[in-house]
């Protein structure tokens, strides 16, 4: 038996949810990559417990230089330690053409001064300025 | 269409992203100015040298040493360093024997003591 009066349309909702799954996919797709990409510019190091600068507004990080506690330095967690004569090739390469050239050092709060020192002369000599030394906030 | 295990494995992506977000501890950063020791202001900008703190071993102890005054931690050198005037600017001078985090401690003593300008110099 025919309920719905003949000529009317059936006004039942259909939600179509495709393109809702693949939105979502899509962004969870995102979010991986750039949460990986983001973690593979940084080692892990135990950086200096401080406080740091505490400022508002973020600014992009630039190259990462990671030190470890060794002194290995590190630009990249899939890359092996490169040496100082290396580092000095690469950050001539990040520099080159840059206004202001932006580069982090995070190195481990155990990680030898010496190597540090030593990165921070090649910095120099490379013409970066200003450094951005990496700390962990004490919570 | 049968939604349980979309919404499952949605869930189950959410939880791992809050979950690493809290496990991830937070940066900050520390931004001094940095020179090497052969570009030590000469000439007349000399009588106006700012403050230096050099952090070295002093005695096989970690020390942080302004002028006469030899400090072993970062709250004693902020003390000190906020009686100074700021103007002038601070320089740390780091030495190799010491461990990264001790000198970095000094750049935030002097951040904390009102200095607006830090510069770190490499010791030798």
């Amino acid at each position: 038996m025919r309920l719905t009066p003949v000529g009317k349309r059936d006004r039942r909702l259909l939600l179509e949810l495709t393109p809702m799954v693949d939105i979502v996919f899509l962004l969870i797709i995102f979010f991986m990559v750039t949460s990986e990409f983001a973690r593979d510019a940084r080692a892990d190091v135990e950086l200096p417990r401080l406080a740091g600068e505490q400022l508002e507004q973020s600014e992009e990080a630039g190259l990462f230089i990671n030190i470890d506690e060794a002194g290995n330095i590190v630009l990249s967690t899939s890359e092996d330690p490169i040496s100082m004569d290396e580092l000095a090739k690469r950050v001539r390469l990040h520099v080159a053409g840059e206004e202001t050239p932006r580069v982090t050092v995070r190195a481990d709060r155990q990680g030898p001064m010496k190597v540090f020192n030593e990165v921070i002369r090649v910095l120099d000599e490379a013409g970066v300025s200003s450094a951005r030394i990496a700390t962990e906030v004490p919570r | 269409m049968n939604m349980t295990s979309l919404i499952d494995v949605t869930f189950l992506l959410l939880v791992y992203f809050m979950v690493s977000m809290v496990i991830s501890r937070p940066e900050d950063r520390l931004n001094p100015t940095i020179r090497t020791q052969d570009e030590s202001v000469s000439g007349d900008a000399a009588d106006f040298q700012p403050q230096v703190v050099e952090v070295m071993l002093v005695n096989n102890v970690p020390t942080y040493r302004l002028g006469q005054h030899d400090m072993v931690s970062p709250e004693q050198l902020e003390e000190k360093l906020a009686n100074l005037p700021t103007d002038l600017g601070v320089f740390i001078r780091g030495s190799s024997g010491i461990s990264v985090g001790f000198a970095m401690a000094a750049i935030q003593a002097a951040r904390d003591a009102g200095f607006e300008e830090v510069t770190y110099v490499p010791m030798e």
